[in-house]
């Protein structure tokens, strides 16, 4: 899988693209900014753009934007945020655009290699990771007025927090140690609860999760 | 006023040159009554100096009442007029005027009567002058004699030369005595006075007092049955004339200090301002020109009224200078016309009536720019706070969070490369990158605490959604703010709706908060309401002194409602200019 990397700070920069090749991933162009990774993306159609979110020159949300910019031009080419912050605002904006090969991680999870190369793979694979983070922020969020999300009991809050993060059913089954099919239920009945049409894409359930968080 | 006084000073002529052509025909009979150089000499001296005085002193009303007593003077030799009704007129009044100079000699020079004495002394004479004139006229024409050639007196209704003469006499008895009062009053007054005032009413004093004098000494040889005296009485209207000429004398020669200074004060306790007060001196010192400026002992240099700095006139700059001092500091410093160097006495004694209200003033003005400068160091505090945190937010971010980060990378390299024979080391590693993640975490909160990335990158709108999500008790935003403040306001309002979501949340027992951010007319409102227990206060060290502070450094304004048991409403107003 061919990856380009922006990131201004060479020290992690050098150190995320040594983690990238270990993880077998091709690393085939650095960027210190925004305009660097725009005119990378264009010159090498990587499958996975790795963007940090605070770039020069005014070391705010310059990875954000050059995301939203990538998504619009060459929308097979998957968008990994990297931020030091827990921002589920930033990853609102993000998924706004689609959540198909969208990824918003916090800079620390990629010295977990097995997390990382499993994050670049989904979202290489025009799949959508959320940090567990950001998602705890998002589904724990206090609701004022009529919420639906406190009609859910606290299995299917995990659940959803879960689906939120892009997981398989398969997955949560295994996380929670439970079985597929007591997963699927749970499924349903969050979805009845949240009144959201089912749908046996992953991605769409992210979708509907966070299009759901976002209205509120 | 100019104007005012032309006319005045036209009509006045008018009436001199009529009453002196009266004067010029009289009967030869009447040897006792001012001749028509005496008249013209009175006339002229009552009405030139009366204006000379008005204009010199338009708030004082000596002026006026020469001119009013000039005309009653004129009017006085109607007498002689064929008209009968123009010699009623004149009859009438033949003796108001004294009853003028009589009021001019006690209001002078304040031109305000001093007491119930003067008062009474002025009722009486009216009284004499008028009341008793008019009961003799019902008895006789001309001083209750026959007056053969005379024009008739309308209110004569029979003729009795005993009543005529005995209203007459009680006239001139009471007349007499009034001016001898008079005099007394006079004298007393002037034994009492300081010296500065001694030596300037003097020549009033001398002039009145001998013009009384002869006054009475004319009246006295009247009552003794000698009406034809005419020497006193030429001596008396002679004297007459000298009184306006020395009471113009002292006003022009602006030597009333005492006078003026009395003014001055009844005029400094209502002045409010530093402007009102260069306007009283300048009127009291008689220099429209005349400038104040302020000591400022910490600057040591004078400040003008705008509060920028004086230069001190070169001598010979055609400015003179009184430098004012007070137990020997100097307060402050006039720039004057150098006219009234001439004038120290005045000077001096202006400059120490006023310098109580000068040294309060400066005082005032010093406290002033005091407070603009502490109003400005403190908004400077507040943003050097900000950008100190900003900075801080940022060095940890692009240093000790990065470099952390790159340990936990080398880490996760460490851990892929390690040999399969040392699996001892493998949850070492992998037990410190969690460290590290925890230890990330943690630096994350604090960062995030100093300053919220959001807030800086998109405003305090977004930043306070954020917190109100984050907030440990459910809180419900309503946002009217639709655009980026300045920092150091988006600041302030942060960390206030901060610390109130915080303290709400550890002592309020509530359920609920409301957070509302309004911007309007160019004020940002932030009002935090939550439905506990109420009690909340700014008093002692709380957290939320700290916030008042902030708030009311950039010139806004924090309250606290919290009644016991009613929850609590935090609210800061800040102009956004």
């Amino acid at each position: 899988m061919r990856v380009v990397l922006a990131d201004d700070a060479v020290i992690l920069r050098e150190g995320l693209s040594r983690l990238l090749q270990e993880a077998g991933f091709d690393v085939v162009g650095q960027g210190g900014d925004a305009d660097d990774l725009l005119e990378l993306v264009e010159r090498m159609q990587p499958d996975v753009a790795i963007v940090d979110i605070r770039m020069p020159p005014t070391h705010t949300d310059e990875g954000l934007r050059a995301a939203k910019t990538i998504r619009e031009r060459w929308p097979t080419v998957g968008v990994l945020i990297l931020s030091q912050h827990v921002n589920s605002r930033y990853a609102l904006e993000l998924l706004s655009t689609g959540s198909d090969g969208i990824g918003y991680l916090l800079k620390e999870r990629v010295s977990d290699l097995e997390e990382l190369t499993t994050s670049v793979n989904r979202v290489g694979a025009g799949g959508s990771v959320l940090d567990s983070a950001v998602v705890a922020e998002l589904v724990g969020r206090p609701r004022q007025g009529d919420n639906p999300l406190e009609h859910l009991t606290e299995r299917e809050r995990e659940v959803l927090a879960l689906i939120a993060e892009g997981r398989s059913n398969r997955a949560i089954a295994e996380r929670l140690f439970v079985t597929e099919h007591t997963v699927e239920k749970h499924i349903k009945s969050i979805f009845g609860a949240l009144r959201l049409p089912q749908s046996a894409d992953d991605h769409r359930r992210v979708l509907a999760v966070v299009t759901y968080l976002n209205s509120q | 006023m100019r104007a005012r006084l032309a006319l005045v000073g036209a009509i006045g002529l008018l009436a001199c040159g009529g009453a002196v052509w009266l004067a010029a025909h009289h009967l030869p009979n009447r040897p006792t009554e001012p001749g028509p150089a005496l008249e013209l000499l009175v006339g002229i001296s009552l009405l030139g100096c009366g204006i000379a005085s008005w204009r010199a002193r338009p708030e004082n009303r000596i002026g006026p009442v020469m001119v009013l007593t000039a005309f009653a003077w004129f009017a006085a030799q109607l007498i002689e007029a064929s008209a009968a009704w123009l010699n009623t007129i004149g009859l009438a009044v033949q003796s108001v005027w004294v009853i003028g100079l009589v009021f001019l000699l006690l209001a002078f020079p304040a031109g305000r009567l001093h007491g119930r004495l003067d008062r009474w002394l002025i009722v009486v004479g009216a009284a004499a002058a008028l009341g008793l004139q008019l009961m003799a006229m019902l008895y006789g024409n001309r001083a209750g004699l026959r007056c053969p050639g005379c024009a008739d007196n309308l209110l004569q209704f029979t003729h009795d030369n005993h009543k005529a003469l005995a209203w007459l006499s009680l006239q001139r008895l009471i007349g007499a005595v009034l001016l001898v009062t008079v005099i007394v009053v006079m004298l007393r007054r002037w034994l009492l006075a300081g010296a500065a005032q001694r030596h300037a009413v003097a020549p009033v004093l001398v002039a009145g007092c001998a013009t009384l004098a002869a006054l009475t000494a004319t009246v006295c040889l009247d009552l003794a049955g000698d009406p034809l005296g005419a020497l006193p009485a030429n001596v008396y209207f002679a004297l007459m004339a000298t009184v306006p000429v020395a009471v113009m004398f002292v006003f022009l020669q602006r030597r009333l200090a005492r006078g003026m200074v009395a003014g001055l004060v009844v005029e400094l306790g209502g002045a409010s301002a530093a402007a009102d007060l260069r306007q009283a001196l300048a009127r009291a010192l008689g220099d429209p020109s005349l400038e104040l400026a302020f000591w400022f002992p910490s600057e040591q240099c004078y400040v003008d009224l705008d509060g920028g700095m004086v230069a001190l006139p070169e001598p010979g700059s055609g400015r003179g200078s009184t430098f004012i001092e007070r137990d020997g500091q100097p307060i402050a410093a006039l720039f004057h016309d150098p006219v009234l160097d001439q004038n120290t006495g005045l000077v001096q004694s202006v400059c120490a009536a006023a310098s109580l209200a000068l040294e309060n003033e400066r005082l005032q003005a010093d406290l002033r720019a005091r407070l603009i400068e502490l109003q400005a160091s403190r908004a400077r505090l507040v943003e050097a706070t900000d950008s100190e945190r900003r900075r801080l937010e940022r060095d940890l971010h692009d240093g000790t969070q990065q470099r952390l980060v790159s340990i936990a990378m080398s880490l996760g390299l460490l851990e892929t490369r390690l040999p399969s024979d040392a699996p001892e080391a493998r949850p070492l590693i992998r037990e410190t990158r969690e460290a590290l993640t925890l230890a990330l975490a943690e630096l994350r909160e604090l960062t995030h605490g100093i300053n919220p990335p959001l807030l800086t990158e998109r405003g305090l709108a977004a930043a306070l959604d954020e917190l109100c999500h984050r907030a440990a008790l459910p809180t419900r935003l309503e946002l009217a703010l639709d655009q980026r403040l300045p920092a150091q306001i988006e600041s302030a309002a942060y960390f206030m709706t901060s610390e109130a979501l915080t303290n709400a949340a550890k002592h309020s027992h509530g359920s609920e908060i409301r957070v509302v951010a309004t911007y309007a007319d160019r004020s940002l409102t932030i009002e935090v309401t939550d439905d506990g227990i109420g009690g909340a206060t700014t008093a002692g060290g709380s957290g939320l002194r700290g916030l008042a502070d902030r708030v009311e450094a950039l010139g806004g304004r924090f309250t606290v409602s919290s009644p016991p048991g009613r929850g609590t409403v935090m609210r800061a107003e800040i102009p956004c200019v």
